[in-house]
């Protein structure tokens, strides 16, 4: 790409991206909705929040889960991802797209199916309290909230951690190994530090998640009027009677001044990215290390996680979907029905809301995909202040939790003129859910590209190719697998994408995400399952292409 | 699969067009209701925005269609808080909203209309709504749906459960202990609805701050999901929800007769979904012909089907429970429930709450 070019991607990504939050920081200085007739400018938002106790208990809440949960995911994630893509542990190409399960269900869902099977009353802790005479565990507990948040994280750090481990030459490893280290010293001296950028990218993310975790603190935390940030929003929409905007973009300002420093500290720690680079212009072949007794343990450890965070929810909240009634007193099997479905077969919107969701993730994926690669390209190898403002930027939308994303995009829509005719159409839920996932898909993108060996590069612009042709006739078809990955990772990233959508919710755009959070408010916890399972046979269709891809990728 | 749904959906709402009585009042609004008619039929089309479920009105809707062939509607179901903030916003960028808006969450209806954001209709059926349901003709309550407390009948008997809210309070004084953390109800902090109901009980009661105090002391948890709530009582990790809305207890009830659901008897609070024509509609008269049809007698048996209890009063019920006459407290559509959303007088509320609800 040439330098004009490089611009305008990257001053294009900084509008879209500025916009909404721009409009943020403007609602939090002011009295009212900015479309109000009568606001004033005024600091009493901050004042307001920064006086109330529940800020800031709900801030260390978050402080609390996100260094926990980081704490958590990341050695997990890092020792699945060397496991799985380094060893020779058996099984591993089927254990693989199920490591990826938790990441793909949306945690309203799965928190949920918490409850079905480990609440005080749930299918699990019934039958633990049978045999030990008390249930062993509070599913409410803070400490449980944190477990459960660390373990449904460690796909996010599984997938930069392994996407790394898999393109890095196995010549070290081996060598290593040849001179006598087992495999565990040789993952934690050799494999893991050589990915070292990935995995701390992948921990500030996981601990920047935390911030914005949603669904398992509002299930599993709220009714003990235990806050984090982002449920503390929702009674920000309350306290006064009328949606506060202005309280709530406070306190989404300050989920991004605690984003920013982490860039910050994610870039110093990146600067000298050049010493991972591990695709070089010569040709490896990477050879599994063979684990020996370890296999069995190493087997063992991921059953037991995969237990624990998805295969029990999930089959509680399937039982759920399936069942009239279920608890204490109850046998489940004798509450069998089909009814639920049905009442779903008979809800109006469902056929468009499935019709939508399958568009929205598999077009609309292809299409962020593209996006995220162009941005991506633009930025790549590229030394100057505006690849520098680019990084910031990206994130920024990961910063406001989902549904204020959301609402943002919906104001965008609605008082932006040019756009205005598009706000009714599924356009408007794809930009809000690209510009949501710019972080992650981003990355997904340029973890492929810095792995090409610049000389590769060099080599096509000494033999005469330009910018451009250098981009698409060398670096686009040597990351080709890497897109085809990153578009399944994101479709079914938007498959289960709930709180962003709520607000561009119309007839004719319904997805099922959204619908599932307007079911789950009003109280149709039938349909809510009933959904549900239908999202997640979808979720599981689409963990089954990945699959095959994998295997295709592997064998051509 | 399409064709098959809407054929059966078709056939269903015939059927239960079929159903109901005949004549019903819409017939009789003379040539002002024809008028009404052609010009709704002219502009083809309707939005409406509503906290109610789909699934609940889609036999309103079809039997709508029925009767009135020609006019499409545009039906968006979603919680209350979205509701508003999407209506306002989109009414001040004049891109055009929807043209009838239904709500449960009264106080902030009131403050709609109250905020002109709604246009006078007198409905055809105005005289058979009781005058607390109508507000300066422009805010209408479609329902009357008891609060209640509901309750699990396999862990809670039905002759130990209590029957009002003063047996509610003395059962939890004389014993905290069996209670701990087994009753469930709205957080009127963070659930407009909670409040809602919360500023009623004092305005019903002047015991109700004793209640709220023998609830604290059972470490209640707070909930800001209808559903939520009530799938903890009907699993049994909770005994009690207290202040359930009514229609999903009964309309829950159906599927699940472990679900116990009593009015109490000293005072029934009962509330309505509001409707109004958008003061910007550009479909006025679509919208006045619904909101005439939600009101008539063939729309409010529909509704009485799934539990949401009819505001007439010349329906038996339409086979739906409803509480004793003279214990029921409807909450009036009206000017009092701006008083809710003063900042001041909200806090301090909250304030009380709180300290009740923490013992202070």
């Amino acid at each position: 790409m040439d330098r004009k070019l490089r611009i305008g991607v990257v001053v294009g990504t900084t509008l879209a991206v500025l916009a909404p939050l721009l409009l943020v920081v403007w609602q939090s200085l002011l009295t009212g909705p900015f479309f109000a007739r009568g606001v004033t400018l005024s600091g009493r938002a901050f004042l307001f929040v920064f006086s109330d106790g529940d800020f800031w208990s709900a801030l260390a809440n978050s402080s609390l889960v996100a260094a926990g949960m980081t704490l958590i995911a990341t050695p997990v994630g890092a020792m699945l991802a060397f496991l799985l893509t380094r060893t020779d542990l058996p099984g591993r190409r089927w254990i693989e797209p199920l490591i990826l399960a938790p990441m793909f269900i949306s945690s309203l869902v799965l928190a949920f199916g918490f409850v079905v099977a480990f609440g005080p009353v749930g299918v699990v802790s019934l039958w633990a309290r049978d045999l030990f005479g008390v249930v062993p565990w509070n599913l409410y507990s803070m400490p449980s909230l944190i477990l459960i948040a660390g373990l449904t994280h460690v796909p996010h750090v599984y997938l930069y951690a392994s996407s790394a481990l898999r393109n890095l030459g196995s010549d070290v490893e081996e060598a290593a190994r040849s001179t006598g280290a087992g495999p565990l010293r040789v993952a934690l001296t050799i494999s893991l530090p050589m990915i070292r950028p990935s995995l701390l990218y992948a921990s500030v993310l996981v601990f920047f998640l935390g911030f914005e975790l949603f669904g398992l603190p509002l299930v599993l935390a709220d009714p003990q009027g235990r806050l984090v940030l982002a449920t503390y929003l929702y009674k920000l929409t309350n306290i006064l009677g009328v949606p506060s905007y202005q309280l709530m973009a406070v306190v989404v300002l300050v989920i991004v001044a605690i984003a920013l420093p982490l860039v910050f500290l994610q870039r110093k720690l990146l600067a000298a990215a050049d010493r991972y680079v591990s695709v070089k212009g010569k040709a490896t072949n990477p050879k599994p290390i063979s684990i020996g007794a370890w296999r069995w343990p190493a087997v063992a450890f991921i059953c037991a996680w995969l237990l624990f965070t998805v295969i029990c929810p999930v089959l509680a909240l399937v039982l759920r979907a399936f069942v009239s009634s279920w608890g204490e007193g109850v046998n489940p099997l004798a509450m069998l029905t089909l009814d639920n479905f049905r009442q779903v077969a008979a809800y109006p919107s469902l056929v468009r809301g499935v019709v939508n969701t399958l568009l929205i993730a598999s077009v609309g994926g292809a299409a962020a995909v593209c996006l995220y690669a162009l941005i991506s390209l633009a930025a790549h190898r590229w030394r100057s202040g505006w690849a520098t403002l680019l990084d910031y930027v990206v994130l920024l939308p990961r910063a406001m939790p989902g549904i204020i994303a959301g609402l943002a995009v919906f104001w965008v829509f609605l008082f932006f003129p040019p756009l205005q005719p598009f706000r009714a159409t599924l356009l408007s839920l794809w930009a809000a859910y690209t510009l949501v996932w710019m972080a992650y898909g981003m990355r997904l993108v340029s973890a492929s590209l810095l792995q090409i060996g610049p000389e590769l590069e060099e080599a096509g612009r000494v033999t005469g190719g330009g910018p451009a042709r250098v981009s698409f006739d060398i670096t686009l078809p040597l990351v080709k697998a890497g897109l085809v990955g990153a578009w399944l990772l994101i479709f079914v990233t938007f498959l289960r994408e709930y709180s962003t959508g709520v607000y561009l919710l119309s007839p004719g755009t319904e997805v099922i995400g959204s619908l599932l959070v307007s079911q789950w408010a009003t109280g149709a916890v039938d349909i809510v399952v009933a959904l549900s399972t239908i999202n997640i046979a979808m979720v599981l269709g689409g963990l089954f292409l990945i699959a095959l891809f994998q295997r295709k990728a592997r064998n051509g | 699969m399409l064709r098959f749904f809407s054929s059966l959906c078709l056939t269903l709402s015939l059927g239960l067009a079929a159903c109901a009585p005949a004549a019903t009042s819409v017939d009789h609004a003379a040539h002002k209701g024809d008028d009404l008619v052609r010009a709704a039929r002219a502009e083809g089309t309707l939005s409406i925005y509503a906290n109610t479920d789909a699934s609940e009105v889609a036999a309103v809707l079809d039997a709508f269609k029925v009767r009135y062939p020609g006019i499409a509607i545009d039906y968006a179901d979603q919680n209350s808080t979205e509701l508003y903030s999407r209506f306002i916003a989109e009414t001040a960028a004049h891109q055009g909203t929807a043209d009838l808006v239904w709500s449960s969450a009264m106080d902030l209806q009131i403050k709609l209309i109250n905020d002109g954001y709604a246009q006078s209709y007198v409905s055809a059926e105005k005289g058979a709504i009781p005058d607390w349901a109508v507000w300066k003709d422009q805010g209408y309550g479609v329902t009357a749906e008891p609060i209640v407390i509901a309750y699990n009948k396999r862990l809670l008997s039905p002759d130990r459960a209590p029957h009002s809210h003063a047996e509610l309070r003395r059962m939890l004084e004389a014993d905290p202990q069996a209670f701990e953390a087994k009753i469930g109800t709205y957080d009127p902090e963070r659930s407009g609805v909670g409040f809602l109901y919360y500023s009623q009980d004092r305005l019903a009661s002047a015991e109700s701050m004793d209640l709220y105090r023998a609830i604290g002391a059972a470490s209640p948890k707070l909930y800001t999901s209808t559903g939520a709530l009530m799938e903890r009582v009907a699993s049994g990790e909770h005994l009690i929800a207290y202040n359930m809305i009514g229609s999903y207890a009964l309309e829950r009830q159906h599927k699940d007769p472990s679900l116990g659901v009593i009015f109490p008897s000293d005072y029934t609070l009962v509330m309505s979904r509001i409707a109004f024509v958008a003061a910007d509609a550009r479909h006025p008269n679509a919208a006045k012909l619904f909101l005439d049809f939600l009101l008539s007698r063939q729309g409010q048996e529909l509704l009485a089907k799934r539990s949401l209890q009819p505001v007439r009063t010349d329906l038996n019920g339409g086979g739906v429970q409803r509480p004793a006459v003279d214990a029921a407290r409807p909450i009036e559509v009206g000017p009092a429930l701006l008083a809710n959303l003063d900042e001041m007088r909200r806090l301090r509320l909250l304030m009380d709450w709180r300290d009740a609800i923490h013992g202070r």
